[in-house]
């Protein structure tokens, strides 16, 4: 009985302490990236690197999950008699729902991995230590910019997931279960609203912050050579994936 | 006090643990303002951490490191990241960053630290980089793309761009052919004559520590038990140093059986 309890207590104790270490790391990185300088061209590379080359994976994944959204709707929708509700089905489930965790967690592997591998390397390689020996402080120069990117693409690349999901349900429904192409359109406008377009941008950016943070924090902090950078790499797209969806159920309970 | 009053570093009684590994147990070092002094010990005595302490990239667990007169051990983050803008280092494995060019990373501190104009910048390092026997087509590629040996002059190249006054040296020439290795040892010697920087180099290659020392020191068991003048170290007769210098398997030193020392 004491040992489980003791075990118990040893892993809440952990827990506590993984959470202050990782509140210090963001609270640091978060002070460091208001001073000046200002790193632009790391700034910008990571918005390249978030944003516009994770259009693709974004998009497809988005592309394909409207269309099994439309087949799958009307396959239910059908018994119905209500398969006018398709339309709205679709919209919905992208802006406020699919769009959002979707490119979440497929953002959470293309990113959150590559941070903490990259991260991980230059520490185990000294990079970083070189880093501060040319007066450079790593959490402003690495860190910091990738939390601002995360923060800031995520909801844009949200909104585009939304367009093409919304199109890729609009594709199924026309050419394949033979809608009527403008009444189609007209069911997508009549029922979606902008605040379930800006409640999805708002849990995008959520998850930009949890992608980036877990990514940079368990790269930074790897250690142990090339199995260290692995494992911290598994760390980061496993917490990052996991506290997307446990963000995502509060976010929606609080946005509802 | 005549000799307090020339020494860029005086290390007092520095120990360092990791977990229940000692790996400084009360080292003592006076290291003198222009002076070129090498600490050699075999792998995992600790050389790199003693530098890392000395960087202030490791805090120590007890002592006292002055550089030029004042405590460091205790700095602040400000008057850590300003006494490092006249430090230059080159890391043991280079430790080039792989997202920028060549010229970009010798450029590096003047780029990002010292604000200067990109252009001015790259003007310098390829400098530097023809001061290392670096063409300028080279400061183009990016560190993945040229050989373990350019990748070290690289490094120098980075550590000696701001024209610091303390250099570190950290295991310069390890991994590399003789050939390459004297360049380098060549190399280090001629930057640290032009600047009249102070250079503490760590290596356990003894040709080395010859070439590039002034002054030698070792380290063992956590310890300095030897520092005299380069020339001297032949003749000193402390048997864990001759052992060594000389390389032999037997003798004083014991090869680790445990993971009391670490790296």
């Amino acid at each position: 009985m004491v040992w489980a309890l003791s075990s118990i207590g040893r892993v809440f104790i952990e827990f506590l302490a993984s959470t202050g270490r990782l509140t210090l790391f963001l609270a640091t990185c978060f002070v460091q990236g208001l001073q000046p300088p200002y790193y632009f061209r790391q700034m910008l590379r990571q918005f390249w690197e978030i944003g516009y080359l994770s259009l693709p994976v974004v998009g497809l994944t988005a592309f394909f999950t409207g269309m099994v959204l439309a087949l799958q709707s009307y396959t239910g929708f059908s018994r119905f008699n209500a398969e006018g509700a398709i339309a709205s089905v679709v919209a919905l489930s992208m802006t406020r729902e699919l769009g959002p965790v979707l490119a979440g967690l497929m953002i959470s592997g293309r990113i959150g991995g590559a941070m903490a591998a990259e991260i991980g390397t230059m520490r185990v390689t000294e990079q970083l230590d070189a880093l501060i020996t040319l007066s450079t402080n790593p959490q402003k120069y690495l860190i910091a910019p990738r939390l601002l990117a995360g923060v800031t693409m995520l909801p844009l690349l949200v909104l585009v997931a939304d367009v093409i999901g919304i199109f890729g349900g609009y594709i199924v429904s026309v050419y394949r279960l033979d809608f009527n192409p403008a009444i189609y359109t007209k069911q997508t406008f009549d029922f979606i609203q902008m605040g379930d377009v800006t409640s999805g941008l708002i849990k995008a950016a959520f998850f930009g912050f949890i992608i980036t943070s877990m990514g940079c924090y368990h790269g930074f902090n790897s250690k142990g050579g090339a199995q260290g950078v692995g494992r911290a790499t598994t760390y980061a797209v496993v917490s990052s994936s996991i506290l997307i969806l446990v963000a995502n159920y509060f976010l929606t309970a609080l946005l509802f | 006090m005549t000799k307090k009053m020339t020494s860029k570093f005086i290390l007092q009684d520095i120990y360092k643990r990791f977990g229940d590994k000692s790996v400084l147990e009360g080292v003592d070092l006076n290291v003198f303002t222009g002076e070129s002094l090498v600490i050699i010990g075999g792998s995992g005595t600790g050389k790199s951490v003693l530098l890392k302490c000395l960087l202030g990239l490791i805090p120590v667990d007890r002592g006292s490191i002055e550089m030029d007169e004042r405590e460091i051990t205790q700095e602040t983050l400000l008057q850590h990241e300003e006494r490092l803008q006249d430090i230059g280092v080159m890391f043991q494995g280079s430790a080039l960053f792989d997202s920028l060019k060549v010229w970009e990373n010798v450029a590096f501190r003047l780029i990002n630290a010292q604000h200067m104009d990109r252009k001015r910048a790259k003007e310098i390092a390829l400098e530097k980089l023809a001061a290392v026997g670096l063409t300028e087509k080279v400061g183009e590629l990016s560190p993945a793309e040229i050989s373990g040996g350019m990748q070290r002059r690289v490094a120098l190249a980075r550590a000696i761009a701001t024209q610091p006054h303390v250099l570190f040296f950290d295991e310069p020439t390890s991994g590399l052919d003789p050939i390459f290795s004297s360049v380098i040892n060549e190399l280090i010697r001629n930057c640290v004559k032009e600047l009249g920087a102070t250079a503490i180099t760590i290596t356990h290659d003894m040709s080395s520590a010859r070439r590039i020392g002034d002054r030698i020191a070792m380290l063992y068991g956590g310890k300095i038990i030897w520092c005299g003048k380069a020339e001297d170290i032949d003749n000193c007769d402390n048997p864990y140093v001759q052992q060594f210098i000389h390389g032999q398997a037997k003798g004083p030193i014991q090869l680790e059986t445990d993971a009391r020392h670490v790296a």
